[in-house]
């Protein structure tokens, strides 16, 4: 019996195992499909944020996301996490986020006073997934 | 509306504008990263306290993606007071001056210091160095 369980837990690992490397083609192309909802469907947000792409974002893990940001392309471009500094301050921790892709060529981190979805003064921490992601996604 | 290309401020250009009473104003967003609205400080509109005259009615642009546009006219003298709703937090707000003291009806500014932060009246411009300037934009600010 107690055989039986472990083999049962090390199956359910293997296949979760499967699922995350399967995961990531899933992502690369939008829309990511569930549970990511398009952040331009669900809030009053252009479809793409200079800057940030073409949004999707899991409902239930906001504010922090991960947002996958996808370019005019459809292509997985960067990944984008959004923690309110008050958060922070009150003790708050952002641990052991999803990341969409796992190759990060940079990351950039800078103040966003706030917009709708995430209102409080926040930092925007954005993995660029290759080199010409930045560009991809400026405009 | 405007605000900077990583969104780290966001402001009404001008934040201070003197008019006309009949004056029609239109607020366009002219961010690209982003959306904002134009409320008015209203019991009607979010149960807010009223900074705008008694005589004048409330508005509420919704949110207004970028490029969009929404326009009020305002008739009554007096103070208004507005704010983005997903940028009050931060301070985005502005005031419009219609009319001048001594025009009839006319309603000075709101004396409420509780329903909004001190960023928020420290951000408004006072009426005089409005009426003495007709717009004052956020470079101004000291
Ligand atoms: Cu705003």
């Amino acid at each position: 019996m107690f055989k039986s369980t472990l083999l049962s837990a090390a199956l359910v690992l293997g296949a979760a195992a499967c699922a995350t490397a399967h995961d990531e083609d899933a992502l690369r192309m939008a829309p990511p499909g569930d549970p990511y909802v398009q952040v331009s469907d669900v809030l009053p947000l252009p479809a793409f944020l200079p800057g940030l792409g073409t949004l999707f974002v899991n409902p239930e893990t906001l504010p922090a996301g991960p947002f996958l940001s996808y370019d005019h392309d459809g292509k997985l471009s960067a990944t984008i996490y959004m923690t309110p500094l008050e958060e922070l301050q009150n003790g708050t921790a952002y641990d052991d986020l999803a990341i969409g892709a796992h190759h990060v060529s940079s990351v950039d981190i800078y103040y966003n006073a706030g917009h709708p979805g995430v209102e409080k003064p926040h930092a925007h921490v954005v993995l660029f997934h290759d080199d010409e992601a930045k560009g991809r996604l400026a405009k | 509306m405007k605000g900077t290309a990583r969104g780290e401020r966001i402001w009404f250009a001008p934040r201070g504008l003197a008019v006309a009473p009949g004056s029609t104003v239109r607020f366009v967003n002219r961010d690209p990263g982003n959306s904002h609205t134009a409320t008015a400080y209203h019991p009607e509109v979010y149960g807010r306290t009223r900074r705008i005259p008694a005589a004048a009615a409330p508005w509420d642009s919704d949110f207004l993606l970028p490029d969009e546009s929404f326009e009020v006219t305002l008739t009554a003298p007096g103070v208004y007071d507005y704010y983005c709703i997903p940028h009050e937090m931060a301070a985005m707000v502005g005031r419009i001056v219609v009319g001048a003291p001594g025009d009839a009806g006319w309603e000075g500014p709101s004396a409420d210091a509780e329903d909004v932060s001190p960023e928020v009246l420290a951000a408004l411009p006072g009426v005089e160095e409005i009426l003495a300037n007709g717009r004052i934009e956020e470079e101004d600010r000291a």
